[in-house]
């Protein structure tokens, strides 16, 4: 059976696929934001001396690094509304499992920075009159985010991958709209091709990149 | 306030027991697959033959940057029109998640070797081993124990990823889960019962992958990420 390959329905309809990507890249931007910038508070919670502070901290990792992204997006869509009465549309549903998820992921990057850096630097911040506060901010955190942003561009990319996964609740993005197209046009084959080669082509150079950074660190560290 | 109710979740447990068993057969049967294939895909990667290296870095890289879910999709929905097979769920799941997996493997392959010191593979040399004897008696044992904590970390995130199954109709855990909270109308109790059941699966797993890691760094193996 020889297939040719066509794939003049897809640049015909390029703008339901621009609209996809439009919200892959929305709901990427948001998540990410809130699952790095989220995750640098659940890691210094999680490095904290105060149980109080690390307790929820370990419990909230262990409990979205444990289970798959899928069931948090399906938990916050159909179980959630009901047990909390706030509506929930497949966007916010997408966010708050693939944010929460990233914060959980994230923080153990942050902590795992944290805790690589030499307790001299601590004794340091406290001999020249710091607080516990003011040498985590100055001195510590810089240093440690640095040493970390491979790990944390690493998990920007996995989260773009993870976008697709809105889908499942019909959040309009790439996969979405690809899916739209093949049922519309009956070309399953150079649709999802399409979007492989999409999710490609915007990562490739982002993967190759992290590797030139990691080359780069490696040489200042 | 809500009133919980499991009493419709357990009474139909064997439905979600069902699932479970499903989830760890593709789970097994992915990772059967693509272990072996990732070691392929990496000793093709070190090969100094520039189109085999170029080859598998292109298949490694492709699969490493796109979302599995795009790539079940296109297994599932666009190679039966390719080639000629009946695509069932199940033979669609297997065929992504080993290749998938495989890129990730390969790359854990790749720096386990290279991990290995150079006078080993002179010294194999020096004793007159071919390269595949040198690869497959002196490198790979060493290699290997390295790669341990990477390798069980990959095949936890397999175990995750594989719910993705659900989306084309595969009766894993997660699936039956959409089924089985359509049937009683009870979604809060069956998708809390399963996230909790995956919670103890992943957790017994990566406690377990904790304590090798334990265990290895004790007997003074460097760990490779």
């Amino acid at each position: 059976m020889t297939h040719t390959w066509d794939f003049a329905t897809i640049i015909q309809n390029w703008q339901v696929l621009w609209v996809g990507l439009k919200g892959t890249v929305l709901i990427f931007l948001v998540t990410v934001v809130l699952g790095l910038a989220g995750g640098l508070l659940v890691g210094i919670a999680r490095y904290a001396r105060s149980r109080f502070l690390n307790w929820p901290a370990m419990a909230f990792v262990e409990v979205f690094r444990n289970t798959p992204v899928l069931v948090q997006i399906i938990w916050f869509y159909y179980a959630f509304p009901i047990l909390t009465g706030i509506e929930v549309n497949p966007f916010l549903a997408a966010v708050l499992g693939i944010s929460l998820n990233t914060m959980a992921f994230s923080a153990e990057i942050y902590r795992a920075g944290i805790q690589s850096i030499d307790p001299g630097q601590w004794e340091a911040g406290k001999a020249i009159g710091m607080t516990y506060n003011q040498t985590l901010r100055r001195i510590i955190l810089p240093v440690a985010i640095k040493r970390v942003l491979p790990a944390l561009t690493n998990r920007g990319i996995e989260v773009f991958k993870m976008s697709t996964l809105a889908s499942v609740v019909a959040y309009v993005e790439t996969l979405n709209q690809a899916k739209l197209i093949a049922d519309l046009n009956f070309n399953p084959i150079e649709a999802y091709t399409a979007v492989a080669l999409i999710f490609f082509v915007v990562l490739y150079p982002v993967v190759q990149g992290t590797y030139v950074l990691e080359r780069i660190l490696k040489k200042g560290d | 306030m809500v009133e919980w109710n499991f009493l419709a979740v357990f009474s139909d447990f064997d439905l979600l027991m069902i699932g479970l068993s499903n989830t760890l057969k593709v789970t097994a049967l992915a990772l059967l697959f693509g272990v072996p294939l990732g070691l392929v895909f990496a000793v093709m990667r070190l090969s100094t033959t520039r189109p085999l290296s170029m080859a598998a870095a292109f298949i490694i890289e492709f699969f490493r940057t796109t979302p599995p879910l795009v790539q079940l999709f296109w297994f599932f929905f666009a190679l039966p029109i390719l080639i000629d097979v009946r695509m069932t769920p199940f033979i669609a799941a297997i065929v992504t998640f080993s290749i998938q997996s495989s890129a990730f493997f390969a790359e854990i392959f790749r720096g386990g070797i290279q991990s290995i010191d150079k006078g080993q593979w002179e010294g194999a040399k020096a004793i007159g081993m071919n390269y595949r004897q040198s690869l497959q008696r002196v490198i790979l044992p060493q290699a290997v124990k390295r790669m341990i904590p990477a390798f069980m970390e990959r095949s936890i995130e397999l175990l995750k990823t594989t719910t993705l199954v659900s989306t084309v109709a595969y009766a894993d855990l997660m699936f039956q889960a959409n089924d089985l909270a359509q049937k009683t109308f009870r979604p809060l109790e069956v998708y809390t019962v399963v996230a909790v059941m995956y919670f103890l699966l992943i957790f017994v797993f990566s406690q377990l992958s904790i304590a090798v890691e334990r265990r290895l760094a004790q007997s003074g193996e460097s760990t490779v990420r």
